[in-house]
C-alpha cells in the first residue's frame, strides 16, 4: 500500500471542508448547544473556539487509535469518557492559567462534552479512519465551528457593547450620554440575538452556495 | 480475544477507568496550586478595590505580585465578629461567605426571640485597611441573590463606622449590559460618601429606580433596565449590614461619646 | 414549599433551557419537524432529567463537593473530588439512559415504541448534562429543589420544542426565501420565540 504524504490534498480538504461547505454549525446543525451562550463577548468565544477545536481534534485522535479495541456494547460510554477526560483537562488548565475567562465560560466548558460535533465526528469519521486523518478532521471541524462562534461574537460585541475584544471601537463622543447620536443595541447582548445572527449567516452562506439550499 | 465477550468488555472498562482516573488526578493535583492562588488573588483584589487600592493593577507586570504586595501593605488586620458585635476566634480570610449568607438568611426569617442566639452563631469577617496617611477603613463582605444567580461585593467604611468609603460589586451571571453593570465603577462609585446610619437607625443604602433624590445620603441611582438586580443590591446591603449593625454601633457610640 | 414552586416556574419560563441557554439545540432543531415526534422527545427529556438530576445531586452532595467525604470517615475530609464531576455526571447520564431504555423496553413495550428511539439521542443532549451542571453551580439546598429544577427545566424544554414544531408545521405553507428555508428560518424563529419568552423575565418570584 502506498503511504500517503502527511499533507496531501485529501488531508487538507479534510481540514478546509468543514470551514465552509461542511460547516458543522450552519450546514450540519451540530454543536450549537453549548456555544451560543458564550458569544456575548469576543474573548470567551475565542477561548471556547480553541477549547472545542483542541478537544475535537484529540478526542478523534484518541478514539481512532483505540478504534479496533473498543467493545461494541460500551462504545458510546468509552467515547464519552475520552471526551469528558479531555474536557476536564481543558477546564482545569483554564482555571489555573486563564481564571477570568474560565469564570465567564462557567458551565459551558463542561458542556463541551455534549457538544454534538465531537461525538458526531467520532462516530462518523474517527471510528473508521486512521489517527492522523482523524486528528485533522477533528481540528477542521473545530475550526469551522469556532469560525461561526467568532463571527457571531464579533457582531454581538461590536453592536451590543461598542467594543471589540474589550477595546472601545465606537468613539465615546458618539454616545447619546455624551451628546452624540449613538446608543448600543441592548438587544444584541440578549440570548435570542445569537440565534437570529446564526440564521442570517446561514442565509448569506446559502445564497452563495446554492447546492446547500433545502427543499 | 472476542471483542464482544463480557470479560473483555468488563476488563476494558476497568482499565479505561483506572487510566483516566489516574491521568486526571495527576493533572488536578498538579494544577491545584495555581487554581487556589487565582481564587485567593481574586478575593484579595476585590478587598483592595473596595478601598481603591487596585489602581495600577492592570499596568502591573505581575498581577499576583502587585496584589500580594498591596494587600500586605494596606490590609493590616482582619478579625471575626458575630451578629451581636462580639469578637470571635477565626481566620477572617478563610470564611466562606456563601455559607455565611445561608446563616444570615436563617437569621432574617427566624422568629424575633430566636434571632439573638442565631446571630451569635454568625462568623462575620472584618478587614482593616490602614492608608498611607494613617486613616483606618473597615472592609466587610456583602452577598445576596440577583436575578440569575448570586451577587456579592465588599464595602469599606470610614472609621466613623457610618460613611461609606468605597464599594465593589460582582455577580455570577446578571444580564450583560443591564444587571451586570453593578460590577462597573460607574455604579459602585456612587456609594462613596453615603451613610449607613441615621442616628442609631440602620438605613443602609437604597438603590432607587429612576434616580435617587439629590442630596439623599442613603440612596444611589439604580441601573436603567436592571431593576431586579438593583433591588437585589438594596436587599443585599440591608440584610448584610443588619448583621454587622451591633458591631458598627458599638464602634460608632464609642467615638461619639 | 414556596421555594420549590418558584424554582419550577422560574426554570420553565425564565431560565428556559432553550431560549435562555441554548441547551439541547441540536435535537431541538433536528427533531422539531412534526409535533408528534416533538412531543415524544419532549417527554423523554423531562423523564431523563427527572431521574438523572436527583441522582447527580446526591452524588455531588455526598461524593464530589470538597470535604464532603467526611461522612465516610473524618480522615477523608480533605479529599476534593470535584474535578471528577464532569465525568461522573456524564457517566451517570449515559448509563441511566441505557438502563431506562432497557427497563422501558422490557416492561412497557408500548411506551418504548413511542419513546424508545429518542432515549439514545438523549445521552448526548446538552440539556441533560447542562441541568446537572447548573444544579452543581447554583447549589440547590435540598433534594426537593433539585427535583423541582429538573422537572421545570424539562417542562420548559418540552414547551419550547412543541411550540417550534407547531410553528414549523404551519411554516410549510409559507413562501420563505429559498436560502433561508429549513434550518435558517428555524433559527430565526427560535430567536423570536426567545424574545417573546423574555417578557417573563421581570416576574419576581
Amino acid at each position: 500500500m502506498e503511504k500517503e504524504p502527511m499533507f496531501s490534498a485529501k488531508i487538507l480538504k479534510l481540514f478546509t471542508d468543514p470551514i465552509n461547505k461542511g460547516n458543522p454549525i450552519t450546514v450540519l446543525i451540530l454543536g450549537i448547544c453549548s456555544a451560543l451562550a458564550v458569544t456575548v463577548k469576543l474573548e470567551p468565544a475565542l477561548v471556547m473556539a480553541v477549547s472545542v477545536t483542541i478537544v475535537t481534534g484529540f478526542a478523534s485522535f484518541i478514539v481512532s487509535i483505540l478504534r479496533n479495541t473498543i467493545p461494541n456494547r460500551i462504545r458510546i460510554i468509552v467515547q464519552l469518557v475520552v471526551v469528558a477526560a479531555l474536557v476536564i483537562l481543558v477546564d482545569q488548565i483554564l482555571r489555573a492559567y486563564a481564571y477570568d475567562v474560565s469564570k465567564q465560560l462557567s458551565v459551558f466548558v463542561g458542556l463541551i462534552i455534549t457538544n454534538c460535533i465531537i461525538m458526531g465526528r467520532i462516530e462518523a469519521f474517527a471510528l473508521g479512519n486512521k489517527p492522523w486523518p482523524s486528528l485533522v478532521d477533528g481540528l477542521g471541524n473545530g475550526a469551522g465551528y469556532g469560525l461561526i462562534l467568532v463571527i457571531v461574537a464579533f457582531f454581538r460585541e461590536l453592536l451590543g457593547s461598542g467594543t471589540v475584544l474589550g477595546f472601545q471601537v465606537v468613539p465615546e463622543s458618539w454616545y447619546m450620554k455624551n451628546g452624540g447620536f449613538y446608543e448600543n443595541n441592548g438587544l444584541m447582548i440578549l440570548p435570542p440575538m445569537a440565534l437570529i445572527i446564526v440564521g442570517l449567516i446561514i442565509w448569506i452562506q446559502r445564497s452563495f452556495n446554492k447546492q446547500l439550499i433545502e427543499k | 480475544m472476542n471483542r464482544n465477550s463480557n470479560t473483555y468488555t468488563f476488563l476494558y472498562a476497568t482499565i479505561l477507568v483506572v487510566v483516566v482516573a489516574a491521568a486526571l488526578s495527576v493533572a488536578a493535583l498538579g494544577l491545584k496550586g495555581p487554581q487556589e492562588k487565582n481564587i485567593e488573588i481574586e478575593k484579595k483584589l476585590s478587598i483592595l478595590s473596595s478601598v481603591g487600592k487596585d489602581r495600577g493593577v492592570k499596568e502591573a507586570a505581575s498581577k499576583n505580585d502587585f496584589v500580594e504586595t498591596a494587600y500586605g501593605k494596606y490590609i493590616v488586620e482582619s478579625f471575626v465578629v458575630d451578629g451581636n458585635g462580639n469578637r470571635k476566634e477565626g481566620d477572617a480570610f478563610r470564611i466562606d461567605i456563601a455559607e455565611e449568607y445561608n446563616k444570615i438568611k436563617a437569621v432574617i426569617t427566624a422568629k424575633e426571640e430566636d434571632k439573638q442566639s442565631l446571630r451569635a452563631q454568625l462568623t462575620l469577617p472584618v478587614f482593616v485597611c490602614k492608608e498611607d496617611d494613617g486613616a483606618v477603613k473597615y472592609i466587610i463582605p456583602v452577598r445576596g441573590v440577583g436575578l440569575w444567580g448570586p451577587i456579592w461585593g465588599y464595602l469599606s467604611l470610614n472609621d466613623d463606622f457610618n460613611t461609606i468609603f468605597g464599594a465593589v460589586f460582582d455577580h455570577k451571571g446578571e444580564t450583560p449590559g443591564l444587571g451586570a453593570e453593578i460590577a462597573t465603577k460607574a455604579f459602585s462609585g456612587q456609594f462613596t460618601g453615603k451613610k449607613i446610619f441615621d442616628g442609631e437607625v440602620l438605613t443602609a443604602v437604597k438603590v432607587v429606580k429612576g434616580g435617587a433624590p439629590k442630596g439623599d445620603l442613603h440612596a444611589v441611582d439604580a441601573i436603567s433596565g436592571g431593576t431586579i438586580t438593583s433591588n437585589s443590591v438594596t436587599d443585599m446591603l440591608r440584610d448584610c449590614l443588619e448583621q454587622y449593625k451591633a458591631f458598627f454601633l458599638n464602634g460608632k457610640l464609642k467615638i461619639e461619646n | 414549599m414556596e421555594n420549590i414552586i418558584s424554582i419550577f416556574v422560574k426554570s420553565v419560563f425564565i431560565d428556559n433551557m432553550i431560549f435562555a441557554f441554548f441547551l439541547g439545540m441540536c435535537s431541538f432543531i433536528a427533531v422539531s419537524k412534526t409535533v408528534k415526534t416533538a412531543v415524544g422527545l419532549g417527554i423523554a427529556v423531562i423523564f431523563v432529567l427527572g431521574i438523572t438530576l436527583p441522582v447527580n445531586y446526591l452524588l455531588n452532595k455526598y461524593l464530589l463537593t470538597p470535604g464532603c467525604l467526611a461522612w465516610i470517615s473524618p480522615g477523608l475530609a480533605d479529599v476534593d473530588l470535584s474535578f471528577l464531576s464532569f465525568i461522573i455526571f456524564i457517566a451517570v447520564i449515559a448509563s441511566i439512559t441505557q438502563l431506562v431504555e432497557m427497563v422501558v423496553e422490557k416492561f412497557a413495550p408500548a411506551l418504548y415504541s413511542s419513546l424508545g428511539i429518542f432515549l439514545p439521542l438523549i445521552a448526548v443532549n446538552c440539556a441533560i448534562l447542562g441541568g446537572s451542571l447548573f444544579m452543581q453551580e447554583r447549589g440547590y439546598a435540598n433534594l426537593g429543589e433539585a427535583v423541582s429544577f429538573a422537572l421545570g427545566s424539562g417542562t420548559g424544554w418540552f414547551l419550547a420544542i412543541v411550540g417550534i414544531a407547531a410553528i414549523r408545521e404551519k411554516l410549510k405553507y409559507s413562501n420563505v426565501p429559498a436560502p433561508l428555508r429549513g434550518v435558517g428560518i428555524t433559527f430565526i424563529i427560535t430567536g423570536l420565540m426567545g424574545i417573546a419568552f423574555m417578557c417573563f423575565m421581570g416576574i419576581k418570584l
